[in-house]
């Protein structure tokens, strides 16, 4: 039952023993493997590295730990150990460049299992930033963790070679430096070697204002390096990405192949609540709804419109698409927005600045693409400015604005304070859970990652498909259970592109 | 009456402000420049006609063409594109994005919630001055932090500006790279359900923001008694929902009492901030740089994010005309804009009325913004000039 791992290019070929290969636990994935395995360790190796990227999403989202401190690390390792993958808890906690069999072996099935993901997870723009966010993680949790001699080694390995800038060139302009780097209080900046780097090879330093910028050059300690190596593999992997989905039709020639790599992403992509539409909503009833089974994102927008009778684009758009994916119809969307806009405003304005945009939500102008209703992951991240009211409530209000809405709503007490303190943790998708219990006076503990998951499931509850449960269960248990909804929730340090 | 909007007029005047005042050459050159190594018949421009009919996907090979096009079609606006991989054309939607400048684009609607004297298409001199501030910080930014050294600024025709970055590095930055630059400049966070929308933490400012404040504080008095936000029980509320620990906040609105002016107010409420700091260790961790944030929530640029994160946003062109105010986009420097008047900015109708009072006077202003405009297209032609010299050679040794 073997067959070959059908290699997209003649690139070098790797020959020689596993020491030469393999020389240290991390690597940038240039080279595909070439040897033959069987489907068995095919599959298996596919599965257990999708083990392991769902364990770093499940710390960040589910766990709530902060991304690469100390407790999430710990918690990855932890959960990698239970779950029997020693292999690849050794890869992640202390690398090196160790030369026993077990380091070969796993440095091998690393390579491997990497390189089968790509095919599984090259197919959609999705699907591709998922795999990109977690495998960067992934990256940046081993180097961070790598032994100092072994980071010499790496540099050395992939040809990087940088000079620090000179003592004299540190001192002119160590104010600013001290101003402007991001390091801890307890260590001593004087003492670190500088780096000069164009602005643009640490971009994720730059965006959080992490760094010092002078003259288009961005001045970094070696600690940073790491900003210069994740944005070089996250370049490398979305080439390699668009390059293997343009190889997808020869790789499905192999049927045994094709039904376990689309199975592999189908069973973690979330619905889109683009196409499966059944029920039309009509739009009469909408004011009922937005009360009832509107998550607190749409119904504030909602409001926002029935009081100003006006949304700025971000709100239209959030809005519009949710709608859209409840099942209201393109003629009554565009009546419910006209009915509104015209109060404040001609109808001949309504019809040639806006009239456009709702028709473009639904596929019908422009590109004519059919666009996708917004998930909690792109609300949470989205920009909100002056004037605007769609986004997350719970990431986009002051705590006090936030209470006092929910006070609007008749939500006092300790279930306010159990939405608040969620929201203060930072824990936005738990406090809508949170939200939803108090409105419906259950105790479910849902994992929201989507509002119309929101609304379907509150219109499942009001029509009965699901018992009630008002006894109060374990937090955790809950959570567990849901695992598998919030997976692909996790790009909350993605570049936006 | 005479040099007065009146958008009948347009079709008339249009063809005769394209043909004697629009600086055409230069305009041409400007674009060529900046679509290379692509040549400029890739670039897309886009029209606006008359009743809102929208022209996308034009283009031109030269500037006899453009001048051609423009008699034909008479564009009351005029928008620029991106520079793409083809000539641009409605069918291919196949087409890539190569290149574009790195844009910015400020208006002040978005300051609605902090001016007091106008609101949303309205503007006049007292609300400029936050233009002016943002129009500085960010040039000082773009040139001192990502070391850009052509730079347009162009006034938008009614309540704004814009930004126009043609270095080769940042016409072909990504857009993650956009997206960066962008958040890099952005302090000001969060829509109506935030009060308090600036957050700077407790340590060190970064070198960027205390630029941004050194240039905020040359202004600021002068911002306080023009906008005078505290003179109104609603803007001192305003004001108050911004301070975020409940003692301070009662503390100051007691303070509030004694001043009667904004400026007085506001002296108060420092006094009251520091007194409150010493007398509260922990209050200083909290909220360590509130009176900057508040200066910052006030004064410092908005953004709009998206159309400096989209790559092929269209943006309204030097000299375009506002179809709605008849003003000339004209070309300005950063460094003259704190003398810039709203009323010196030329019109269509001022500039070609023979009737109209400020004709001389805007006919000079025109001229000074034209040779604005030429300053940078001649310094950038210099620049694109040095780094193909540079690519040569680099090919030749290779």
């Amino acid at each position: 039952m073997d067959f070959k791992i059908k290699r997209k290019s003649t690139k070098t070929i790797v020959t020689g023993s596993l020491v030469d290969t393999y020389p240290i636990d991390l690597q940038f994935y240039k080279i595909p493997p070439t040897e033959n395995i069987s489907l068995q360790e095919f599959e298996t190796l596919a599965l257990e590295r999708l083990t392991l990227l769902r364990c770093l999403a499940t710390a960040t989202t589910l766990k709530g730990l902060r991304m690469y401190s100390d407790e999430w690390t710990e918690y990855v390792l932890s959960d990698l150990r239970s779950q029997g993958l020693k292999y690849y808890s050794k890869l992640c906690e202390k690398s090196g460049c160790g030369t026993q069999e077990v380091d070969l072996q796993a440095r091998r099935k690393d390579h491997i299992a990497h390189f089968i993901l790509r095919l599984a997870y090259c197919r959609t723009e999705d699907l591709r930033r998922w795999f990109i966010a977690r495998e960067l993680e992934l990256f940046k949790m081993r180097f961070l963790t790598m032994k100092s001699d072994a980071v010499d080694t790496f540099f050395k390995l992939n040809n990087l070679s940088y000079t620090n800038i000179s003592d004299d060139e540190k001192k002119e302009i160590m104010p600013y430096l001290r101003d402007s780097t991001f390091y801890q209080s307890n260590q001593n900046i004087e003492s670190f070697k500088f780096y000069k780097v164009r602005f643009h090879e640490v971009l994720d330093l730059v965006k959080a204002r992490k760094v010092y910028l002078h003259a288009g050059y961005a001045y970094i300690p070696h600690k940073d390096f790491i900003s210069v190596l994740s944005a070089q593999y996250r370049t490398h992997l979305r080439q390699s990405l668009a390059i293997a989905c343009r190889h997808l039709g020869e790789i499905e020639q192999d049927e045994r192949l094709v039904a376990l790599l689309k199975g592999l992403h189908q069973s973690y992509s979330g619905n889109d609540y683009i196409s499966d539409v059944k029920v039309t909503i009509p739009i009469e009833s909408i004011n009922s709804l937005s009360v009832k089974s509107f998550p607190f994102c749409m119904r504030q927008l909602h409001e926002q419109l029935r009081s100003v009778h006006h949304l700025k684009h971000g709100g239209r758009l959030q809005y519009g698409l949710f709608l859209k994916g409840i099942g209201v119809t393109l003629e009554d969307s565009l009546r419910f927005w006209r009915e509104e806009f015209t109060k404040i405003m001609e109808s001949d304005k309504f019809e040639k600045q806006y009239a456009y945009n709702i028709r473009y939500n639904y596929g019908k102008e422009g590109s004519k693409k059919n666009y996708a209703p917004f998930n909690c992951l792109k609300i949470i991240n989205t920009n909100v400015g002056p004037g605007e009211c769609h986004g997350c409530p719970f990431r986009h209000s002051d705590l006090n604005v936030l209470k006092n809405k929910l006070k609007g709503y008749g939500l006092e007490g300790q279930a306010a304070n159990d939405i608040v303190d969620m929201t203060k943790k930072g824990h936005y998708q738990i406090a809508c859970s949170k939200y939803f219990d108090a409105i419906h006076n259950t105790d479910l503990g849902i994992g929201i990652n989507h509002p119309n998951q929101y609304f379907e499931e509150s219109q499942k509850l009001m029509k009965g498909d699901v018992k009630m449960e008002p006894k109060k269960e374990t937090k955790s248990s809950n959570i567990n259970i849901k695992k598998e909804e919030c997976l692909e929730d996790m790009d909350f340090e993605e570049i936006t592109e | 009456m005479v040099g007065q909007h009146d958008e009948n007029l347009l079709p008339e005047m249009l063809p005769v402000y394209y043909t004697r005042l629009f600086p055409q050459n230069i305009f041409c050159r400007w674009l060529a420049c900046g679509s290379s190594p692509q040549p400029l018949s890739n670039r897309e421009l886009s029209f606006t006609l008359a009743d809102d009919i929208y022209l996308r996907y034009l283009s031109i090979n030269n500037q006899k063409e453009f001048q051609t096009l423009l008699q034909k079609k008479c564009p009351h606006k005029l928008d620029i594109g991106a520079v793409y991989n083809t000539k641009p054309s409605i069918g291919r939607h196949d087409a890539v994005v190569l290149s574009r400048e790195l844009v910015f684009d400020i208006d002040l609607t978005d300051y609605d919630e902090v001016r007091t004297c106008c609101q949303e298409a309205k503007v006049c001199n007292k609300c400029w001055k936050f233009m002016v501030v943002a129009c500085e910080i960010i040039n000082a930014a773009l040139k001192d932090d990502f070391g850009f050294q052509n730079i347009l600024w162009v006034f938008s025709g009614r309540r704004g500006c814009h930004c126009w970055v043609s270095d080769y590095e940042a016409r072909t930055l990504d857009s993650p790279g956009r997206a960066a630059v962008a958040d890099y400049l952005c302090l000001i966070f969060g829509g109506e359900n935030k009060n308090k929308k600036v957050h700077l933490g407790s340590d060190n400012l970064h070198s960027s923001i205390k630029r941004s404040l050194n240039i905020i504080d040359r202004y600021f008095l002068e911002i306080l008694e023009d906008q005078d936000f505290l003179s109104t029980s609603e803007g001192t509320k305003k004001f108050l929902k911004i301070i975020p620990d409940d003692t301070l906040r009662k503390q100051v609105e007691e303070s509030f009492g004694r001043g009667s002016s904004t400026v007085d107010k506001w002296e108060c409420f420092i006094q009251t901030y520091y007194q409150y700091c010493k007398e509260n260790i922990n209050a200083i961790r909290k909220m360590k740089y509130l009176v900057e944030e508040i200066k910052i929530q006030y004064c410092y640029p908005r953004l709009d994010v998206n159309v400096t994160k989209g790559f092929n946003h269209l943006l309204k062109s030097p000299f375009s005309i506002h179809p709605k105010t008849g003003k000339v986009s004209i070309v300005f420097k950063p460094e003259n804009a704190r003398s810039m008047k709203l009323e010196d900015i030329p019109t269509i109708y001022s500039l070609l009325d023979d009737n109209s009072p400020d004709k001389i006077q805007h006919q000079n202003n025109m001229r000074t913004a034209v040779k604005n405009f030429q300053e940078v297209v001649f310094s950038l032609e210099k620049t694109e000039a040095m780094r193909r010299r540079n690519d040569a050679s680099k090919y030749i040794i290779l």
